[in-house]
């Protein structure tokens, strides 16, 4: 009783503070991508390593968090750690991807009440589509994987391919929930999960109508379809001696450097669009090429935006289509990564869009693309020095852990921009 | 004396038969469409790496659990560091999520999924060899939570192959290979309700030296859905009683009559049994005993129940090749030419079963197709079967060939007998034109059904919202297919106890016409008057 009484008392009080800090937000930028602070939760300076699980109270969880977010990580115990995983693991991507533009996706130490990815993210740019589909596509990734690690225990069969049949037999007997449908039709690919885990937690806040919130959704969605469409099927026979007259087919989890490459694609040919209100359209794209409707009463949907706005009549009002900018261009698809506004220049530091710029920064002179120096570095010119670099080379892997490497000494040359 | 009661069944009685039949057979379809689940579900379980601190100690009582053993990460090098690859097994708890395995889930199967990445300036081999080292235990409800039983232990090996997704540059860094899938383990009876898998790859004696830097090691389990099992069982033990009756009923038919039986009604009898033995639902006690050869007793039965049928087309198409070389019987030591094929084909399927499957009853990890030796041993059983198989549908084509050639000839010859001998044969032709369109039907529909499921694995549904589960339909109505078949068979082939002469009854519309035996029958031993029609018709 006693402890209850003080883990109401502390979840107020994290409530109080966590209020506090979405006053700190400025209004309608990026409010429902605070959770990205996630990924510095389990930096050693903010909680050990070596603590197995974050919890969702502890401050530098539950600050980033929004209300529901906060349920959601109460709900499932688990997911917290994974999603901390998925955020570090879109960072790392991110960066990798952009390892050789002028944006390279650089984060900010981590500050309370501020965003992560910095303030280019208060922008509609392309930069930021990218950011918030490859976070999403994150999460997805990182909750379906979870689920097979056995970490995440609500991940049951809920979300099976025979959703309605099941639940025939779940009233008649049921000490842990879903053991009759376990029984009777096993369960479903985590990938299923994983989705919807993702559009509950990261599309959560993207509430308002105005077109960039269309845009979060959009890219956010867009990038749970990436995780989805890279799965790939395999299949084992195991009939009658082995042959092929049973044959049953699982999905593979694609490896998150493929769903990076193929969103890094898909960012270089971003398309650029309006709100139109022409046509009375029911929804945009993403929405519709949802695969199911989460049904009502499931225990994540219950607060679900799309099942609010989907039931709302006066959605119709407000549900406008993102609409080609360059009317000769085709309406964007379900995969592809939208923004409406043109990304400022990185070249020069800017503190009020929170840009570095490209002092200081790595290119190639021999390259005449992005990462070549004249573009890098703005035409600002390069410094160019010869450093004597010890670096491994011809490696070889043996499992476990040991990797076998030379020394070689060389003497690079290296270029910084000005 | 009695005919069969094919040929002295009325048209109207005929397609009411076939009518029950085939309502017979679509339930069975929709059953497994609409009430069973697909027949086997799978789980992906990620192995978590725990930390061996004393290697050397070969206990088989010690075992490492996922949820409280000391864990690395593969992708952190830092965790690593200090250990080698004797310190690293692999743990994985079977099933996810809190569940308990259920004996209704029959049998289970794993198969190792090894996710490696690329590492700058490092090549992968195309083949690897895996050297496994493989311990199972299991666990029961009410035991404690770490009291994990010893069930098998193993050292395997297994071959993977791997290519890199993109062309290869050996400057990419953190790209997966794509490498195949190896099966693990097949478990034929699923008695207790939690198992425990520790994997160790062992690097002694340049085992696992091509292994390179790998992200995850996933194991995908496989196993028959519950409520599969529950429909199908259903489906077995309704069709067991129902062909136990018939097969009495028929064989009580022959009994009753003065000849001896003829090699057909043996061969439908002993057809008849072997399904028979095919229907008895005995997996219902793997709910109560432990019988990991469940798997191989069920090979085997269908083994003979198809090696019967086979024999079984090839017998009937004999005795109705319409020739009458010679008076005697005609019997199992004629066909042997025929039957060594099947025999051959069944025989060498066998061995093959026994090899992998009978040695599973041992060892779980066991795989014949590791092995050179194995592989070859493998494959020229299989091949053997195959050729064995198109031996058989060589031979059954050609004497299906010679019968309908035969018929036609014969045919020719109608128009020159009287009225109703000319009806009488005419009818006896179309009926059994009628069952051997059936047995095509059946056998095309078996044919597309399985082609069917192996294309449209994966997407078989038809709708997202329509409930039905193609695969598993395609299997239950395959299944009551043949039961269905198989009962037609040993009703419309049982002796008619029509005696001659009878009475021709003619129905209110008066098309209905009853076809007896004629007064000019010859050999009292023949079975059906079709043989006789052949016997008689030589003599013309």
């Amino acid at each position: 009783m006693d402890m209850e009484f003080s883990v109401v008392l502390v979840v107020s009080l994290f409530v109080a503070i966590g209020s506090t800090n979405e006053v700190v937000i400025r209004k309608g930028r990026g409010k429902g991508s605070m959770w990205w602070g996630i990924a510095m939760a389990g930096e050693p300076n903010n909680i050990s390593p070596l603590k197995p699980g974050l919890s969702y109270m502890d401050p530098s969880v539950h600050g980033t968090l929004r209300k529901k977010q906060r349920r959601l990580a109460r709900e499932n115990p688990g997911v917290l750690d994974a999603i901390a995983k998925g955020a570090n693991m879109a960072i790392h991507e991110c960066q990798y991807q952009f390892r050789n533009r002028r944006w390279n996706c650089s984060t900010k130490n981590f500050l309370r009440g501020k965003n992560l990815f910095g303030k280019i993210v208060d922008r509609g740019c392309r930069e930021t589509a990218f950011i918030y589909a490859i976070t999403s596509a994150a999460v997805t990734h990182a909750i379906a994987r979870a689920c097979s690690e056995g970490s995440i225990d609500t991940c049951n069969c809920e979300y099976s391919h025979h959703k309605s049949r099941p639940r025939m037999y779940s009233s008649s007997r049921g000490s842990v929930p879903g053991v009759r449908e376990w029984e009777w039709g096993g369960c479903s690919d985590n990938i299923g999960f994983g989705v919807e885990f993702a559009r509950e937690f990261v599309d959560t806040g993207e509430r308002g109508r105005s077109l960039r919130e269309k845009m979060n959704l959009h890219n956010n969605e867009a990038g749970r379809m990436h995780v989805q469409s890279q799965m790939r099927q395999e299949c084992k026979c195991h009939g009658m001696s082995g042959s092929c007259t049973v044959k049953t087919c699982w999905m593979r989890l694609p490896s998150f450097r493929i769903i990076g490459d193929n969103l890094k694609d898909r960012f270089d040919g971003a398309s650029r669009v309006m709100a139109s209100n022409a046509g009375n359209s029911r929804t945009n794209h993403a929405h519709n090429n949802r695969r199911k409707e989460p049904s009502s009463n499931d225990l994540l949907s219950s607060n679900s935006i799309h099942s609010k706005r989907e039931r709302k009549p006066r959605r119709n009002k407000h549900g406008f289509q993102l609409k080609p900018y360059n009317p000769d261009h085709k309406p964007p698809g379900s995969k592809d990564l939208v923004y409406f506004e043109p990304s400022p220049g990185f070249c020069e530091r800017n503190t009020k869009l929170g840009i570095p710029g490209t002092h200081g920064r790595h290119c190639n002179d021999t390259s005449i693309g992005v990462d070549g120096c004249d573009l890098m570095c703005c035409g600002r010119g390069y410094r160019t020095e010869v450093i004597e670099a010890v670096e491994r080379c011809l490696c070889t892997f043996h499992w476990c852990c040991e990797v076998k490497c030379d020394l070689c000494r060389t003497k690079k040359t290296v270029h910084r921009c000005l | 004396m009695p005919g069969t009661i094919l040929e002295n069944l009325s048209g109207r009685k005929l397609s009411v038969l076939v009518s029950i039949l085939l309502v017979f057979q679509i339930t069975c379809f929709l059953i497994g469409g609409l009430v069973a689940p697909s027949p086997a579900g799978s789980q992906d379980v990620i192995a978590r790496v725990c930390v061996d601190r004393n290697p050397e100690d070969k206990d088989f009582k010690k075992w490492f659990i996922p949820k409280t053993c000391t864990a690395v990460d593969l992708e952190q090098q830092q965790s690593t560091k200090v250990l080698n690859a004797s310190n690293l097994v692999l743990a994985f708890q079977m099933p996810l999520f809190n569940y308990d395995f259920s004996r209704w889930q029959q049998n289970l199967v794993g198969v190792l999924q090894i996710d490696m990445v690329q590492r700058k300036g490092h090549k992968l081999e195309p083949v690897i060899e895996l050297t496994l080292d493989a311990r199972l235990a299991y666990r029961n409800k009410h035991d404690p939570d770490d009291k994990w039983t010893y069930h098998t232990h193993a050292e395997e090996k297994r071959i993977m192959d791997c290519s890199v997704d993109e062309v290869h540059d050996i400057e990419k860094d953190g790209y997966p290979y794509v490498c195949s899938s190896v099966p693990l383990f097949e478990l034929g009876s699923l008695h207790h309700d939690f198992y425990l898998l520790n994997l160790r790859l062992p690097v002694d004696n340049n085992k696992n030296i091509h292994v390179g830097h790998i992200s995850d090691i996933h194991l995908h389990i496989i196993y028959m859905n519950g409520g599969f099992t529950k429909v199908w069982l259903s489906l077995k033990s309704f069709f067991f009683p129902l062909i136990l009756g018939i097969i009495i009923w028929f064989w009580r038919r022959v009994h009753i009559l003065t000849r001896t039986p003829a090699l057909l009604e043996y061969m439908l009898l002993a057809l008849g049994i072997t399904l028979a033995f095919l229907d008895l639902p005995i997996e219902l006690l793997t709910l109560y005993f432990d019988m990991p050869y469940m798997l191989l007793l069920s090979d085997i039965r269908q083994g003979i129940f198809y090696g019967m049928l086979l024999s079984f087309w090839l017998i009937f198409a004999g005795e109705h090749m319409l020739i009458q070389d010679s008076g005697e019987r005609s019997s199992l030591k004629m066909y042997w030419k025929h039957l060594s094929a099947v025999i051959i084909g069944c025989f060498s399927l066998l061995i093959f079963d026994l090899c992998e499957r009978g040695v599973q009853l041992r060892n779980p990890f066991y795989s014949i197709w590791v092995t050179p030796i194995g592989t070859n041993l493998a494959l020229s059983f299989i091949i053997l079967a195959g050729i064995s198989a198109s031996m058989y549908f060589i031979f059954l084509c050609y004497m299906i060939w010679k019968v309908f050639k035969n018929i036609s000839i014969k045919r020719a010859v109608l128009p020159s007998m009287s009225s109703a001998r000319r009806l009488h044969y005419e009818g006896i032709i179309y009926r059994f034109n009628f069952l051997m369109l059936a047995t095509v039907i059946c056998a095309a529909a078996t044919i597309i059904s399985f082609i069917l499921n192996q294309v449209a694995e994966g997407q078989n549904k038809w709708d997202e919202n329509m409930d039905i589960d193609m695969s598993s339909a395609l299997y239950t109505g395959i299944f009551g297919m043949w039961n269905v078949y198989i009962c037609a068979m040993l009703m419309l082939y049982a002796p008619s106890h029509k005696q001659w002469p009878v009475e021709s009854v003619c129905g209110e519309s008066g098309e209905e016409v009853e076809f007896s035996r004629l007064p000019t029958d010859p050999s009292p031993n023949e079975i059906s008057s079709l043989t006789s029609f052949a016997s008689k018709a030589s003599i013309d």
